[in-house]
């Protein structure tokens, strides 16, 4: 390979990992723009959606055959599925401590992926499950670049959703609702806006997209654990940190950026690749030194 | 009146009590250390499973001495941390010994704190050559260490002509003990380690070190960790590809990564400490292990198995529950044949015969390679 063979295929590998890090920083950002929360239930909610999709995989191959329709259809049901499940937690433990002190809520988000990840821990006895549906190796190939078909269609479907979102929020009446509460919730009580009903659809997009990448997740690294949530939650964190905790098009942006920081830096000549992290986290030290807020984040004002 | 009555019922209480330490008087208190939570739980389940099933043959033929062997379980979690305060735990449940070991980065700091109590431990599974520096002298290795399995591993590798080879582990232990002794090895021999990698625990998208292996066109790639990571670094390889060698270790010696990997397996290698299917002696094992858990023993049942059978035999031995008669019965071992072969130790406290084998993935399943 080339140089400039090394160079694009790395890219690629960025990117791709770079939408699972943003689909799932959404989620991150989103809430935390709302109600400022660090949900740390977020990548749980990731592992949950990755097992609910291969559950709803079995059950409909039976009729549809492990084909492109029957992932999207267990895609979509484990959305759905994970996103009321996000919307029960924030009912059953977020809503009754919104106007506690910040750092019970964090702690009760600390507790909620707890629960989550040792739940999922007991049912499958910690037991790593294989996520099989034999998509296959085809892809298109540029001599010594090469992209698979599985993974074209992750970066895609990762650039739908969000670009369904971004219009969601800005165009739509109840995405508009969403912004107006992260600037004043007081105030939108006042307007009429049913703020808690907007809060739960926050949750439910969040923890649907999160869902979606743990589905994506499974089906192209084919195996599950319930362990699997927490890295990637670590990760999508620091993107939603780097683009501007609470910023849309900055979690998507970060977790990009995230994506081939780490591609770029396994491929640092005369270090091993037990640097990368310790490269792409270093960057992102400095990036956060000199800009604390994020790439799109904004300097708040603190009210009194 | 009244506090007559209770003093009554307190005395039979205690009395109650009393035979009730009596009758416990004449069980044997056995530790198992494994990993029973976090990811190499399963291995770790199945170690205890193994374990708990030759401890109840040995009670049911009349125990050990007559005396009952009674199993407690200490969970290393695969955490050198979780693995100190489980030693110290069974240290203080007075065990007579310790059976288990999984991960050698969780059991190596254990050797200490059993060998300051100076119980005798049977490693069943770790096989890091760095316990073999920290042994205290009353842990005793029953699997073949990381050298054997390297000399195993260089002349699979010499049998098919590699010349350059890439070393992937993940920072653990066990994964960089064996990746450091394989490119020491290969680098000593005048060949070439093109690249020597790590992949973190539990980060999925292995691509961009792929990438970065593929560029750098080697004839084999030696994986030395854990089959979970292993299993996705196979498939991303081969999506990527790489049509060349590649050879696994002993840690990811197990069907879960032939069903992770899917077809993406097919023609891996893997250099395997003796397990159920390739022993003829195992066939009774096999079945009571499946009768009594409902499914088929995994990689390092059959030497758990054994280990917990070589501490009975000691025991019998030694004539005594004393630890110090113990860890000289177990170095003294001579005529233990266990279904995993015969067991004599070495000065150093591990097998003196090294019982590796190298399999390959065909059809699915890991099969003997001829």
């Amino acid at each position: 390979m080339s140089t400039q063979d090394i160079i694009l295929q790395q890219l690629a590998n960025g990117l791709i990992m770079g939408s699972f890090y943003a689909l799932v920083a959404l989620g991150y950002t989103m809430v935390y723009g709302i109600i400022k929360l660090l949900n740390f239930a977020h990548g749980d909610l990731y592992m949950v959606g990755g097992f609910v999709g291969f559950l709803i995989l079995s059950a409909i191959s039976g009729v549809l055959g492990e084909s492109w329709t029957a992932i999207v259809c267990s895609m979509v049901l484990s959305m759905l599925a994970v996103g009321l499940l996000g919307v029960i937690i924030q009912r059953v433990a977020y809503r009754p401590m919104l106007t506690a002190p910040r750092l019970s809520i964090l702690i009760t988000a600390l507790a909620v992926s707890m629960i989550l990840s040792n739940g999922v821990m007991s049912i499958t006895d910690g037991e790593y499950l294989a996520f099989n549906t034999d998509l296959g190796f085809d892809g298109l190939d540029f001599g010594n670049v090469f992209i698979s078909y599985t993974q074209l269609a992750l970066v895609i479907s990762a650039s739908v959703l969000m670009f369904v979102l971004y219009f969601f929020v800005n165009k739509t009446l109840y995405g508009k609702a969403m912004q107006a509460i992260a600037i004043d919730q007081d105030a939108c009580k006042l307007m009429g806006i049913n703020v808690n009903r907007i809060i739960a659809l926050t949750f439910f997009i969040g923890s649907s997209l999160a869902a979606a990448a743990g589905v994506m997740a499974g089906v192209y690294y084919g195996s599950l654990h319930f362990s699997m949530g927490f890295v990637i939650g670590l990760k999508a964190f620091t993107a939603a940190v780097i683009g501007g905790i609470g910023s849309i098009p900055g979690a998507m942006l970060g977790g990009l950026l995230l994506g081939l920081l780490e591609a770029f830096g396994t491929q640092i000549p005369f270090i091993g690749s037990e640097w990368k992290d310790v490269f792409s986290f270093g960057l992102l030290i400095l990036l956060l030194i000199l800009k604390p807020t994020g790439i799109l984040g904004k300097t708040e004002i603190e009210r009194m | 009146m009244q506090t007559k009555q209770m003093t009554a019922l307190v005395g039979s209480a205690l009395a109650g009590l009393l035979m009730l330490s009596q009758a416990n008087a004449a069980d044997l208190k056995i530790g198992i250390m494994v990993p029973t939570t976090g990811s190499e739980a399963t291995a770790g389940k199945d170690m205890e499973n193994s374990i708990k099933l030759a401890a109840d043959e040995i009670n049911k033929a009349g125990g050990v001495l007559g005396m009952n062997i009674v199993t407690i379980t200490g969970d290393d979690g695969c955490d050198p941390q979780m693995a100190s305060s489980a030693a110290s735990k069974l240290v203080s449940s007075d065990v007579v010994g310790v059976v288990g070991g999984y991960c050698s980065g969780a059991t190596l700091p254990t050797l200490k704190i059993y060998g300051d109590a100076g119980t005798p431990f049977v490693v069943a599974a770790a096989n890091s050559t760095k316990l073999i520096d920290a042994n205290p002298g009353t842990s005793f290795q029953i699997n073949s260490t990381g050298f054997d399995q390297v000399n195993t591993a260089v002349s699979l590798f010499q049998a098919k002509g590699i010349k350059t080879l890439a070393i992937v582990h993940q920072g653990d232990g066990y994964s960089e003990d064996l990746a450091k002794l394989t490119k020491e090895k290969w680098t000593g021999m005048g060949l070439e380690v093109v690249a020597y990698e790590v992949v973190n625990k539990g980060e999925q998208d292995q691509s961009s070190l792929v990438t970065k292996i593929k560029s750098k066109a080697p004839d084999a790639v030696f994986w030395t960790a854990y089959y979970s990571d292993g299993a996705l670094l196979i498939k991303q390889l081969r999506q990527a590809g790489f049509r060349k060698l590649i050879a696994v270790g002993d840690g990811s010696n197990s069907p879960k990564l032939l069903e992770i990997a899917g077809k993406a397996a097919e023609g891996v290698f893997c250099f395997s400490n003796p397990t159920a299917d390739y022993l003829p002696a195992a066939k009774d094992y096999t079945a009571s292990y499946k009768a009594n858990y409902k499914q088929a023993p995994d990689a390092y049942g059959p030497l758990a198995y054994d280990g917990m059978k070589l501490m009975a035999d000691a025991i019998t031995r030694a004539g005594s529950t004393d630890k110090a008669a113990i860890v000289n019965a177990l170095k003294e071992t001579k005529a233990f044949t266990g279904i995993t072969g015969a067991v004599t130790f070495t000065e150093q406290n591990t097998l003196a015969k090294s019982n590796f084998v190298v399999l390959v993935a065909k059809g699915g399943k890991w099969t003997l390679n001829k």
